[in-house]
């Protein structure tokens, strides 16, 4: 992970565990727009790979799956600057730390990007093997096309300053 | 007349361990009744999954049973089947395979030393509020875990499930000048282990002592990480393809993670304790000097020392994978041929957590019909629930909250990884 980007997208995840890939799907399809300076990585969402991973950009955005008492597939926005993440972003079953703990432990040690934001996808099932069930395939579209306005209106005015 | 005085500490999910389970302390007229450490995640059926899989695909599937040691699943995977298929590797195959393994130990130990077990010893309630106050020291710890990952992404293919391990050695060799880059990182990592190793040192130790038996994996030459004999400090000494003569799998009720003991009687512990009390004289002269001068033993039976322990086992394999760098001479070919035949293989490799057993039988064409995995939390778990109970008994008069920290401290001294040993964490303290 050398090369920086102004905007990172991490979708976190294992897709082998059903509707845990909503994050890895999200992180695809903004893979497949090619935005320029916009940078897409996957993974296992651990500290490490997480502040590695966000270190330099101006903003990033991270797509999860979460549990919850929500409707699978619902897109939920968090503004990780706002404050602690919700439990649902909290250590799954396979992860030793999860997204919650990560971005703690990244604001205890200065090191959170300007602008965080956390879309949470709903899931319900996850045991093992691939495939999503069909409302959390839309729900992570979802926050795939949210994300690229998000960046897209944020690139917009900086595209016409010259970044004083 | 005396009065009964009974109470049940419940450790419901505990924290700071790989997967999920519960513990429970069943404290009975002051005196500890039963510790029962209890898997609720569903058994993982991988062995029956595996059964009709053509043989090449284990490697790939086994690795998918821990996110945190998928290494050690692939390396016992592949050596069974090399085993049954009777093929010896050329050097520089064998070389990076452990090498891989060693960013394996490096990405696993750092993780538990810093961010799940020392919030511990320093009294902080997780790697957070130990950050704000420590950011320094965690700092590095991400950075070394990082240097892990660098060497599992390099020479697996990818940092987490790699996917460049095959039957017979692997899809792809790295080529020289990404070794290069690796060998300079690993430089940075062998001091901030060396640093690892004096910070852990310095943290307040409980005073419990257990009398283990250890069992770990023993190398004509090597600190072992894929090939040697299982021996214990009880005088064992067997090739892995003996490993069904001498342990058994139990089913135990409060459980659904098997619990594995010796035929003869007996639990006994596996990992970095007992490699380090069975392998002393296997290190690397570096290292044993680094435990020389924060005074670890050769044999260490305080299990909270395990911290320090793990520290000095990411400076071995800091060590061990610049020396496997140093000069390496890529194979003519990245993988050695293998045909299919019937038969059974057996591969014993030493997981972070330690001694990781697989046994597979194959027909004609390659089908697996039987396979058998016996994870290391499964070994450890009833020499776990033993620690506890030895380690509850004197601390009884501890108020609940108290006694549930320091039990939970104990219970990771296993870095137990219950997502493998069900094939798993709470913790309740039983007053009655």
């Amino acid at each position: 992970m050398s090369a920086r980007a102004d905007w990172v997208v991490l979708g976190i995840g294992n897709p082998e565990r059903r509707d845990d890939g909503a994050g890895a799907a999200a992180a695809e399809a903004i893979e497949a727009a090619a935005l320029p300076g916009v940078r897409v990585l996957r993974g296992p969402g651990d500290p490490a790979w997480l502040l590695d991973a966000w270190s330099g950009a101006r903003a990033a955005y991270v797509v999860d799956a979460v549990e919850g008492g929500e409707a699978p597939g619902r897109v939920i926005r968090w503004d990780a600057g706002a404050g602690a993440l919700p439990a649902a972003f909290g250590r799954g079953s396979t992860h030793a730390l999860g997204l919650a703990e990560a971005v703690e432990l990244a604001r205890a040690l200065g090191r959170l990007p300007e602008r965080l934001v956390v879309y949470g996808v709903v899931g319900a099932a996850f045991g093992h093997g691939r495939g999503m069930s069909a409302a959390v395939s839309r729900g992570a579209a979802e926050a795939a096309a949210a994300i690229r306005a998000e960046i897209g209106a944020l690139r917009a005015p900086a595209g016409e300053t010259s970044h004083a | 007349m005396a009065r009964s005085r009974t109470k049940t500490i419940k450790v419901d999910a505990l924290a700071r361990v790989e997967g999920e389970g519960a513990m429970t302390l069943r404290i009975r007229d002051g005196r500890v009744a039963g510790v029962e450490l209890r898997i609720y995640e569903p058994p993982r059926f991988f062995e029956a999954f595996l059964q009709g899989r053509d043989w090449t695909e284990a490697p790939d599937i086994t690795a998918r049973i821990c996110g945190i040691c998928p290494v050690a699943y692939q390396m016992s995977a592949v050596h069974a089947m090399e085993d049954l298929a009777g093929v010896r590797l050329p050097e520089p195959i064998r070389a990076l395979r452990r090498l891989l393994y060693c960013g394996e130990w490096i990405e696993s130990h750092v993780l538990h030393i810093y961010l799940l077990h020392a919030p511990d010893f320093l009294g902080y309630p997780d790697a957070i509020r130990l950050a704000k106050d420590h950011p320094a020291e965690v700092e590095r710890g991400l950075q070394l875990k990082k240097a892990g990952n660098e060497i599992v992404e390099l020479v697996g293919g990818r940092a987490v499930h790699p996917v460049n391990v095959r039957l017979g050695g692997f899809y792809r060799i790295p080529a020289r000048a990404e070794f290069a880059r690796l060998a300079e990182r690993l430089r940075w990592a062998r001091d901030a282990a060396a640093e690892t190793v004096r910070w852990t040192a310095k943290l307040p130790m409980p005073d419990f002592e257990q009398d283990y038996t250890f069992v770990a994996l023993r190398h004509p030459d090597e600190y072992p990480f894929n090939e040697g004999r299982i021996v214990s400090s009880a005088g064992l000494d067997i090739a892995a393809s003996e490993f069904d003569d001498h342990f058994e799998e139990r089913h135990v009720e409060h459980s659904n993670a098997l619990h594995c003991a010796l035929k003869t009687g007996g639990h006994y512990m596996v990992g970095p304790l007992a490699r380090w009390a069975l392998n002393f004289d296997r290190l690397p002269e570096r290292v044993r000097a680094a435990a020389g001068e924060v005074g670890v033993a050769r044999a260490v039976r305080n299990p909270f020392q395990s911290i320090v322990v793990r520290a000095l086992e990411v400076l071995f394999a800091c060590e061990e994978a610049l020396g496997i760098l140093d000069g390496f001479e890529p194979p003519d070919a990245p993988f050695v041929p293998m045909e299919p035949r019937a038969g059974v293989g057996h591969g014993a490799t030493e997981a972070p957590r330690g001694l990781l057993y697989h046994r597979y039988e194959t027909d004609a064409e390659g089908t697996i019909t039987k396979s058998v995995i016996v994870p290391p939390t499964s070994q450890n778990q009833p020499r776990i629930e033993e620690d506890l109970a030895a380690f509850a008994a004197p601390r009884l008069d501890l108020d609940d909250t108290t006694l549930r920290d320091q039990c939970e401290q104990a219970i990771r001294n296993y870095d137990p990884c219950i997502s493998c040993a069900t094939h798993f964490l709470k913790l309740t303290v039983d007053r009655g």
